[in-house]
């Protein structure tokens, strides 16, 4: 694909409905909405100079390993070896759309629990955290989950396994304690 | 005896398999042999069906905690302008 206008159209057409997806991931990423842009910004330029190659299958999945790969350049040039992805989930404002209950009570009581599940999931090792950070919140497919990581599909299975059960019984113990007291 | 080995052996058979059920993930599915033998399995185990429950309550609470953090659409919009302006770049 060499032509400018095909090359544009293409962009349009496999690039802009997924802006927000891959903000939202980039943002799990980095830890930060401002990083995240950047990296957002980095990964369309990116992807712009290879969509002439990209085949027009599965574009999320081929922004995300863009992205994967855009964000180690990142980490390489900033903060090498310093970087725990995921991290700080329970310090993300819920800006946006944050009242989903009707009434106060639920309201409260979503919040107690999203609080007892932000600590779990931030609890977790690393590995484990980004897997259901990138399927359960991010809503990602476990190739989407795959490709950004760059882990095989099935490590991301187990992985999630692993976290899920974690992050269940961390809530069990929540609920044990709040129970008691 | 037997029936209690034999559920064991269900539940272990299960537990390898309800993450799949619940994510319905295109690149793991169940054949319709093994959905067939879990559904029935879960018609009647209470402790997988209790597992499974929990499992599906986490999913949900997290979904959820994703629709309460969706990013300033001012970002989103700047980043449409930005992919139009790098689409644009070159004509």
């Amino acid at each position: 694909m060499t032509d400018p206008d095909a090359r544009s159209a293409a962009f349009a057409e496999y690039v802009e409905p997924e802006l927000e997806v891959l903000l939202r991931v980039a943002q799990s990423l980095t830890g930060s909405w401002s990083d995240a842009e950047d990296l957002v910004q980095d990964t369309l330029i990116r992807a712009f100079a290879g969509i002439g190659s990209f085949d027009g299958a599965y574009p999320r999945a081929w922004l995300l390993t863009i992205m994967r790969r855009a964000n180690i350049n990142a980490h390489r040039r900033q903060r090498p070896g310093t970087i725990d992805p995921f991290a700080g989930l329970e310090n993300r404002t819920p800006a946006f759309g944050s009242a989903v209950a009707d009434n106060p009570e639920d309201m409260v009581l979503e919040q107690v629990i999203d609080e007892a599940l932000a600590q779990a999931v931030g609890a977790l090792d690393p590995r484990f955290r980004a897997v259901i950070v990138l399927v359960d919140i991010e809503q990602l497919s476990y190739q989407e989950t795959a490709d950004v990581l760059g882990i095989p599909i099935g490590t991301v299975m187990s992985r999630l396994s692993r976290a899920r059960s974690r992050v269940r019984k961390s809530l069990e113990h929540h609920r044990a304690t709040r129970r008691q007291s | 005896m037997i029936h209690a080995l034999r559920t064991m052996i269900e539940c272990r058979w299960s537990a390898r398999r309800i993450q799949r059920y619940i994510d319905a993930d295109p690149a793991a599915p169940l054949t319709a042999d093994e959905l067939q033998r879990l559904t029935a399995h879960l018609d009647v185990c209470e402790r997988c069906t209790a597992r499974e429950r929990e499992t599906r309550g986490v999913k949900a609470s997290l979904a959820r905690l994703s629709e309460r953090r969706a990013p300033d659409p001012v970002r989103v919009a700047r980043l449409r302008l930005q992919a139009q302006r790098i689409s644009q770049g070159e004509r």
